[in-house]
């Protein structure tokens, strides 16, 4: 589901944007992995809210006037009168202002996203929950606004010549480390929901509607443990369950892989034009594998004559990346083909996406990985995630930076289902690269008043492709889970595959010849 | 002179409660109005607003399933004209024949869309269907660059980030404006049919020539008479209010993407206002009737009078006027109430200004009509 900016451009272009970064933003990935170092090198700049006087401010993408504001609280509780740090959130007003008694809080994923900077796309997704509620955002400690722990390194603005094997992992872990002013073990989820927990009463909303994406559900969980008499209703979309470690994820990347190939092989179209997608993708995997490609290109951006280093790293994660989204995913097969053929002009366009877009601030991430999810991995499940590419990765990175990290394990309770009987409702992507329906399932354990519904077309968060968030806005507004039919989550909204550089629809005869003969 | 005042005033006020036909030509307005213009906004949103499910006639859909599928996903899907339950617009989407084979190439492909952009029911859905190609095209635009290795966000030099300055209450302050002009106008009507009865209609009864022979001043007859008509110009604008707060709750303007909202500020502020404008309309509606021969007269000559204010408190709430307007009395008033409305900073010198005309003007025609009922010609209607 795309939309583009309200107002009207004369050309189309001006969406161009628009219809792709914010919703990459939202996607919310969890990016646990051989990402870490690599991307946390270009980590977005943090842009600072335009604040006009104290409680006014504007935001990225969003033209009207919104509240803003501030609490300061101490970066370890355990020490009130130690550092303390500010914790921003933006309210988006509801538009019929009626008893500001509630509020709908949404919950960014990463972990280190941003809730601030995606507030357009949460604005757009939840219009109709505004309409009479406030939506709350609020930039969780160690992201955004709020004491980000970015961990930006130097000397690599080349990112298509590196190649990531050479990479030192445990050195630049130690480099951010150490510019970091913060205590970093005081940034895990836990702290976190104390954060929430005081801004909910420093602005003296009653009851909350929670709505948490991927790493967001985590958060969401948890408020339903901690403080379930706050809250109305719960919506998980993109579940995280408490009983899963997220770096299991490794297993979930590759079902998104091979979704994507039986998506293309069923499709009559694509079928046709990319007969061996399964055998290029694993052909190119492992050339690349023993050695990386290189190549002269232009560059992306600047259009300067580069060098293109096309790596393992490289090729895996930008398919992977272009997994969250269904119009990016519809040009792989195409780009993969192109690869097999030795030509990785459209694998770089896809990873140049990657490059600087995350928007995950590696140092809060890292805290929560490392103090969450690292230290519950089993050995069984160690063995488990080092049989694909992307498990083994990320042990091998985890394993050198959350030494640095230092994290304090959190206690195993941490780990049970929540039980509860909030209405809650669990949204789950089919074909979700990074939360598969199984994890939503989990969930579900002990939620005696829940619904898990399934997309059966939807990649990571539900409620930005699908009718997904009109099915939150009933939940809101009816604060029960009767009633809600999931029938408009099973809408055909599949789109075409790109068969060629160009188009979606069927290639005409004389033209397929044409292709077939340039192919050869 | 004071007791004496008051019976007088006490005298014409039960005068007009008994005339059921004053009080309810009052109420009328009074109740009316705010009702219609809330039956009016509501029809207004839901004629504005695209349906959910928008029904258009697709040619040569088979040329582009992709689109179509798109379009369907978006809620955009071809309707039979033959079905009648359906509700198709009349907006047709054509795709050329050579729709697959020029996208194929890399080049423009060509759709094209037919509909009446004056016809104001179809704006919004035919605004709807272009945004929808428009990211469309800006989609597969941006995944062709992709493609060919080029970041996306080249072909978007410039990025415009709008700072609305804006406030929820002055969204809603364009509609306000027009409602704050009825009200006002409500203030003129409320009392017009009491200011006829209780001067030609005095007259034609023969119980004006009566009254003047009582041992009470002209003066305070004059006075009695226009604190009465006063009395019931505040009480119809009171009630105006009133019901606009009420019913202006139930017209979904959420739906426009800002609320309208009559605070109990506002209330006050209105009435405080409008009590010079009050009292200018009831010496203004006296004098007039007044100098009309019979009751129908006043009628007809009040009619073309009330256009005047009308035409001023229109000129400001449309925001039509040249600056000068700001300082007649009227539309002073009423931008100061459109400036509290919006959140701005009310004019107060304007303000002064127009109302101490407005009072000004107000003792001046009561100041004529006392004259004028020593002549024998308007007493007795010569």
């Amino acid at each position: 589901m795309f939309h583009g900016k309200p107002h009207e451009s004369e050309i189309s272009m001006a969406d161009t944007i628009t219809t792709t970064s914010p919703l990459k933003l939202l996607m919310s990935m969890i990016m646990t992995g051989f990402l870490v170092m690599s991307h946390s090198v270009f980590a977005k700049q943090d842009s600072k809210i335009g604040e006009s006087r104290a409680s006014h401010c504007y935001v990225d993408g969003l033209s009207e006037h919104l509240d803003c504001g501030f609490i300061t609280v101490p970066e370890d509780r355990a020490k009130p009168n130690g550092k303390q740090i500010d914790i921003h959130y933006v309210v988006l007003p509801a538009i019929k202002n009626s008893a500001h008694s509630e509020a709908f809080l949404a919950i960014a994923g990463g972990p280190g996203q941003s809730a601030i900077d995606n507030a357009a796309g949460f604005s757009r997704m939840f219009s109709k929950i505004r309409q009479k509620r406030d939506i709350l955002l609020i930039d969780q400690r160690g992201t955004g606004r709020s004491n980000v722990l970015n961990c930006e390194g130097e000397g690599f603005e080349g990112a298509l010549s590196i190649n990531e094997a050479d990479f030192d992992v445990a050195k630049e872990t130690q480099a951010c480390l150490d510019k970091l002013d913060a205590d970093v073990t005081q940034y895990g989820s836990l702290s976190a929901l104390e954060d929430f927990e005081a801004v909910r009463q420093h602005l003296g909303y009653q009851k909350l509607h929670l709505y948490g994406i991927s790493y967001g559900t985590r958060m969401a969980q948890l408020y339903m443990r901690q403080y379930p008499q706050v809250l109305s209703t719960v919506t998980i979309d993109g579940v995280v369950p408490m009983q899963q470690s997220v770096l299991a994820i490794g297993n979930a990347i590759n079902r998104g892989f091979e979704l994507l190939i039986q998506d293309c092989d069923e499709n009559k179209l694509c079928g046709a034009q990319f007969p061996h997608l399964e055998e290029d993708l694993y052909k190119v995997d492992a050339e690349l594998a023993l050695q990386p490609a290189i190549r002269q290109v232009n560059d992306p951006l600047t259009g300067e004559s580069t060098r293109l280093t096309m790596t393992r790293s490289k090729f895996m994660g930008a398919i992977r990346m272009a997994l969250y989204m269904p119009n990016v995913r519809a040009l792989l097969p195409h780009a993969i083909s192109e690869a097999a053929k030795g030509n990785f002009q459209p694998i770089m366009g896809l990873y140049a996406l990657t490059i600087d877009s995350t928007g995950i601030a590696m140092g809060m991430h890292a805290s929560i990985v490392c103090g969450e999810d690292w230290q519950r991995l089993t050995q069984a499940e160690r063995d488990a995630a080092n049989q694909t590419y992307f498990g083994q990765e990320m042990i091998t990175n985890f394993e050198k930076s959350c030494a640095i990290w230092n994290m304090p394990a959190v206690d195993p309770s941490f780990s049970a289902p929540i039980s509860s009987d909030i209405p809650t409702l669990a949204l789950s992507g089919q074909i979700d690269p990074a939360t598969p329906p199984s994890w939503g399932e989990l969930a579900m354990e002990k939620l005696t008043n829940a619904k898990h519904f399934i997309a059966p077309y939807a990649t990571h968060g539900v409620a930005n492709q699908s009718c997904g968030n009109d099915l939150i806005a009933q939940l809101v507004d009816s604060g029960s889970l009767e009633g809600l039919d999931k029938s408009c989550l099973d809408k055909d909204v599949r789109r075409n595959f790109y068969l060629n550089a160009s188009t979606v629809e069927a290639i005409p005869s004389t033209e397929a010849a044409v292709q077939g003969a340039s192919n050869d | 002179m004071m007791s004496n005042m008051m019976t007088m005033l006490r005298k014409e006020l039960i005068d007009a409660a008994r005339d059921k036909r004053s009080v309810m030509a009052g109420l009328y307005y009074a109740i009316g109005t705010p009702l219609l213009m809330c039956g009016m906004f509501m029809l207004l949103i839901g004629q504005m607003s695209s349906p959910e499910d928008l029904n258009i006639k697709i040619e040569n859909g088979e040329r582009a399933p992709d689109l179509v599928k798109y379009l369907s996903s978006q809620g955009i899907t071809h309707g039979d004209d033959q079905d009648k339950s359906l509700d198709v617009k009349d907006i047709r989407l054509i795709f050329s024949d050579d729709y697959a084979a020029q996208m194929a190439k890399g080049l423009s492909a060509e759709v094209t869309l037919v509909a009446d952009n004056s016809n104001e029911k179809l704006q919004n859905s035919i605004r709807r269907l272009e945004k929808n190609l428009q990211t469309y095209s800006a989609e597969m635009g941006s995944l062709r660059l992709i493609a060919r290795g080029i970041d996306p966000r080249v072909v978007q030099p410039i990025k415009v980030n709008v700072e609305d300055q804006a406030t929820p209450d002055s969204k809603g302050g364009v509609i306000l404006g027009v409602a704050t002009m009825t009200m006002i106008y409500a203030v003129f009507i409320s009392g017009m049919n009491l200011a006829i009865d209780t001067s030609a209609g005095e007259r034609e009864r023969n119980s004006l020539a009566l009254l003047l022979s009582h041992p009470v001043s002209t003066r305070n007859i004059v006075l009695a008479k226009v604190l009465a008509v006063t009395v019931f110009a505040m009480l119809g604008l009171l009630l105006t209010l009133i019901i606009s707060k009420l019913s202006y709750s139930f017209v979904p303007w959420q739906e426009l993407g800002f609320t309208v909202s009559i605070s109990t500020n506002f209330i006050l502020l209105m009435l405080l206002i409008g009590l010079p404008i009050a009292i200018m309309a009831a010496s203004l509606q006296l004098f007039v009737s007044f100098m009309a021969k019979t009751f129908k007269e006043a009628q007809s000559y009040l009619t073309l009078v009330l256009i005047v204010p009308m035409m001023l408190s229109m000129a400001a709430s449309y925001n039509i006027a040249p600056d000068t307007l700001q300082w007649l009395p009227v539309s002073g008033q009423q931008q100061a109430l459109i400036a509290f409305i919006k959140g701005r900073e009310i004019p107060m010198l304007q303000l002064l200004l127009s109302s101490l005309t407005t009072l000004v003007i107000a003792l001046g025609l009561t100041f004529g009509m006392e004259r004028s009922l020593k002549s024998e010609k308007i007493v007795f209607g010569l």
